[in-house]
């Protein structure tokens, strides 16, 4: 039996800065109190360090794992103890974060996941371990499961071969050049979320500045108003750049054996791998810039959180591409792709009124509140009807699907100007769902949801108002289905 | 296997019944304190007479769509799937095969019991659907069929 092995020191400084990440509003009470003799600043003073060092430095020293040949175990808990138990069939993903301090020691964050309900955590995390630990995993995951019982060759004392029968030539290698890293930068709409933050800290700043502030720009009048406006917009699009282009630096996806690898990041490197045959489908998707630019992200749908931090909670294989390759790009990564843009006119939706009625519906109630509450400035919100409108329109015209083969469907659904495209085996299929209200039976209409797992709950992709008979070709398909 | 549309049991009707009863009691009791905001605090009479209407109405629609949506709830095992139905005016049918069913748990509180009957919830790996209520020996033979379907599916896998 291999002896429970304690993680890398520096692995404490991970845990104090988890920690500080948890509990910094306590560095508020030291503020609060500037009294160095009264007890209250002691009795602070003892509050934060063991929060910010004598606790991490217990989970620290309580946390071992042991890397069997059967399962990962971790032994856990400062006063409650909890040992973890990850046999590898049930791994979904093996995650890797390296901060760059960690990358002259070989070290690295390791994170493993399984289906398990169990919410926001992983199943088990390792602040600082070798980089060999992940490739061990990575291994005996690969090995076939008959081999998976107790073996005296395969056991701990030769993690040496190991990681050499992982870093076998790749099936298949893809790298990023730095134009599509830039394309990617560029093309990301995740500067609305930037310029919300900028907007934000606009209210911290203090009354007066931003008084003085107005009462200049009001001297300068309306040019420079909106000129600053650009001028926010273009900080929060160039901010939005570079935070992406450090998160997708030196992207790579690599398959190797049954195993798809994705790495990223410069600051962080961040190399999660994710087993073929666990994925729940494929996505492909393309905001409005991209649309316009023919430019299209590939992402994979896994039952594990390991993506978390990127788009949508989906583990991104692809972040930039052109419309005309991307089949050809995919395919040997993922074999069940098709290899050709596929027809998918089966199913989608004749008349694009019924989505436009509905949008229209759903921004008249905002509309009627400003009016109210603004009866002279009420009308600007009018703007949101076209928009609203447009967008109903959008969501009609991206309906699509179609079966493209016994074990695969392809749905195509429209959101906030966001086409998406989802490749499904059929097998990954949790249920299905068909609905339709009594006026939709007189229009020969129905919606159809099809139910998948993503991350840790179900992702429902709804197709609206399809074609009553196509909708139930699809379903009766797939309750009949041998 | 032959497949049937069933329905639930009749007596589901009568544990509608007085659910629809329990929310009648629920909404007095939040009109009554309503009534002492008004009598201490001053608050508003309208917020009562407006909690009052409700708690006449929804019991009523309540208790006037009972027939209904016992008519249209069906469910329907084959040796694939579980097929389950509802609504009238809002149809939906649900398909879910026997090889994705994660588990089958049946629980029934205190009304359900007394009438002797049990929900039914299928899970998937990432929904889970409810037959409402079905006898008990019914309900065990149901979670045993799928069980067993769901093993041979799973060994048809492998």
């Amino acid at each position: 039996m291999t002896k429970p092995k304690r993680t890398h020191p520096l692995g404490l400084l991970q845990h104090i800065a988890k920690s500080i990440k948890d509990y910094w509003f306590l560095l508020i009470l030291v503020f609060t109190n500037h009294d160095h003799t009264s007890i209250w600043f002691w009795g602070i003073m003892i509050i934060l360090i063991i929060a910010f060092f004598v606790w991490p430095l217990a989970k620290w020293l309580t946390l071992t794992y042991v890397v069997a040949p059967d399962a990962v175990v971790v032994h856990s808990g400062v006063f409650v103890r909890h040992h973890e138990h990850i046999p590898y069939a049930r791994i979904q993903t093996v995650q890797s974060k390296q901060w760059f301090y960690l990358r002259p020691f070989k070290l690295e964050e390791v994170l493993i996941e399984t289906a398990s309900h169990s919410d926001s955590a992983p199943e088990a995390r390792l602040a600082a371990v070798p980089i060999t630990v992940a490739q061990q995993i990575n291994h005996y995951r690969q090995a076939p499961a008959a081999t998976s019982a107790p073996d005296p060759t395969t056991d701990d004392a030769t993690p040496t071969t190991a990681p050499a029968a992982v870093t076998d030539t790749p099936a298949a290698y893809y790298q990023i050049n730095y134009r599509d890293l830039v394309k990617f930068g560029l093309t990301s709409l995740i500067f609305i979320p930037f310029l919300l933050v900028l907007l934000g800290l606009y209210d911290k700043v203090p009354r007066n500045v931003t008084d003085a502030l107005v009462n200049d720009a009001s001297h300068l009048g309306l040019t420079l108003l909106i000129g600053g406006a650009i001028v926010i917009i273009l900080i929060a699009w160039l901010g939005a750049f570079l935070w992406t282009l450090t998160r997708y630096y030196h992207f790579e996806l690599s398959r190797a054996g049954h195993q798809l690898v994705t790495a990223k990041g410069l600051f962080q490197r961040n190399t999660v791998t994710a087993p073929l045959d666990r994925l729940q489908g494929v996505r492909i998707k393309q905001n409005i810039l991209r649309q316009w630019l023919r430019l299209q992200t590939v992402q994979v749908l896994v039952a594990s959180k390991a993506a978390s931090d990127d788009d949508d909670n989906d583990l991104v294989v692809m972040p930039v591409i052109d419309n005309a390759i991307v089949y050809d790009t995919m395919q040997p990564f993922i074999q069940w792709l098709p290899d050709h843009q596929p027809d998918l006119s089966a199913l989608h939706v004749a008349r694009s009124w019924y989505q436009i009625r509905n949008t229209m519906l759903v921004v008249a109630v905002p509309i009627a509140l400003l009016w109210w509450v603004w009866p002279s400035w009420g009308w600007i919100s009018l703007l949101l009807l076209p928009i609203a409108a447009l967008q109903g329109r959008f969501a009609a015209k991206n309906t699509a699907g179609a079966r493209l083969s016994p074990q695969l469907l392809a749905l195509q659904t429209g959101h906030f100007w966001e086409r998406e495209l989802y490749y499904i085996p059929t097998e990954k299929i949790q249920s299905m769902k068909l609905t339709r209200s009594i006026w939709m039976k007189r229009t020969h209409l129905a919606h159809l949801v099809v139910n998948i797992r993503h991350g840790n709950h179900n992702q429902a992709i709804e197709l609206r108002y399809l074609h009553a008979d196509a909708a139930h070709a699809i379903y009766d398909w797939y309750l009949h289905r041998t | 296997m032959p497949s049937t549309n069933h329905q639930l049991p009749p007596r589901i009707k009568r544990i509608w019944g007085i659910s629809a009863l329990g929310s009648l009691g629920a909404l007095l009791v939040i009109s009554g304190l309503l009534w002492l905001t008004h009598h201490y605090w001053d608050w508003s009479i309208w917020i009562t007479v407006f909690a009052l209407i409700l708690t006449v109405i929804e019991p009523l629609i309540e208790a006037a769509l009972i027939p209904y949506r016992y008519r249209f709830t069906r469910y329907h095992i084959t040796d694939l799937a579980v097929e389950m139905q509802a609504g009238f005016i809002f149809q939906k049918r649900v398909a879910i095969p026997i090889a994705r069913v994660q588990n089958v748990t049946l629980n029934a509180g205190p009304l359900l019991q007394w009438q002797k009957l049990t929900k039914v919830s299928i899970a998937t790996a990432s929904t889970s659907h409810d037959i409402e209520g079905l006898e008990l020996p019914e309900a065990e033979r149901l979670r045993e069929q799928i069980m067993r379907l769901a093993q041979e599916a799973r060994h048809d896998q492998a």
